[in-house]
């Protein structure tokens, strides 16, 4: 897009979209350094039984609470609905356990307005990652192929949280998987929206306490379960 | 005599409660039928459960009356799961607007 309407962007008009559960131990900087940025952050407490919400809150970002654990697509849900609430002109997803860098945030909004397109999809096959595990590596490639399947969208990484998107962008996603399934979910309301996509490579650093965190075999599994059991219900 | 009138009262239940679930699980429901529709079929004309039976490599006509209504209770119990999700979406879609009733932002440094 123009260098014009990148003049008016402003970094007020993004909103970054946090879903947090007993993330205490790691939240704080990840807050602070997005809010450095000047980026509106708002964390979505998924009802955390540690002192989440408090150290959001202390470190400045808005904090939507949930009063039991309902899940990380019911949490992103959530927030993308608040961000949508304030006026958000574009919505990043980030996750809550240090994996993903601030840095990259403006490289996707870039890539939207640069690539004219309503999603921007972060992708670390594009870019690099960092302690990937083999078992992890083969797990989303796998995912990357059944997307392709049922979606028909050519990505190289499917599962990835670090994600942006415009207001029109963000206002066709209703997500109903409140479990880990709600990242296939949002693929395919991408898919069905119509409206372009674009992936931007960035760096995902894997830590032992993201791995901890992170989705395993049978977590997998489960999304096909649930992916499955939402094609029977309306 | 009496098996098959039992049988078939509770067949005609699952009928009637696939019937009434179809606008919610149409595939649940038309599978439902489909099955109990089967199970009327063998209880009435137990000689053809038999010879099919035979003809899958069951045995007897009874067993597969039996494998039928095993299926159904299996449909059922599914059935069952997508109501409780059903329910856990509306408990989420309440849960939300109360949490975006209350977001909480910390007080500027004055």
């Amino acid at each position: 897009m123009t260098s014009k309407h990148r003049k008016k962007l402003d970094a007020r008009s993004i909103w970054i979209v946090v879903a947090a559960y007993n993330e205490a131990a790691v939240l704080s900087p990840i807050v602070s350094d997005l809010v450095r940025r000047s980026y509106r952050v708002v964390v979505v407490d998924d009802g955390s039984h540690d002192a989440t919400g408090q150290i959001a809150l202390s470190t400045g970002a808005t904090v939507v609470t949930h009063p039991v654990n309902l899940g990380q697509g019911a949490a992103l849900q959530t927030g993308i609905n608040f961000a949508l609430q304030q006026g958000a002109d574009y919505i990043v997803t980030f996750d809550a356990d240090g994996q993903h860098r601030s840095s990259d945030v403006a490289r996707l909004i870039d890539a939207l307005i640069d690539r004219d397109a309503a999603y921007a999809l972060g992708s670390r096959f594009l870019g690099s990652s960092r302690g990937m595990p083999l078992g992890r590596r083969f797990l989303l490639q796998a995912a990357v192929w059944l997307t392709r399947v049922l979606t028909g969208l050519h990505l190289t990484d499917t599962h990835n949280g670090l994600r942006a998107m415009t207001r029109e962008g963000a206002s066709r996603i209703s997500l109903r998987q409140n479990r880990m399934a709600h990242a296939s979910e949002l693929l395919e309301q991408i898919s069905a929206s119509g409206l372009r996509h674009v992936e931007v490579p960035v760096t995902i650093d894997y830590t032992r306490y993201s791995l901890a965190k992170g989705q395993r075999f049978s977590d997998s599994l489960a999304i096909l379960f649930d992916l499955s059991a939402q094609k029977l219900n309306r | 005599m009496i098996a098959q009138i039992g049988f078939s009262i509770l067949l005609a239940g699952v009928v009637v409660y696939a019937w009434t679930e179809y606008r919610r699980a149409p595939v649940i429901s038309i599978l439902s039928i489909l099955v109990a529709t089967a199970g009327f079929y063998f209880v009435w004309l137990p000689s053809h459960a038999t010879r099919l039976a035979t003809l899958v490599g069951i045995g007897r006509g009874v067993d597969l009356v039996i494998y039928v209504w095993l299926v159904i209770s299996l449909i059922l119990l599914l059935n069952l799961h997508l109501k409780l999700r059903s329910q856990a979406e509306l408990i989420t879609i309440l849960m939300r607007e109360i949490s975006l009733a209350n977001a909480r932002t910390a007080e500027p440094n004055k």
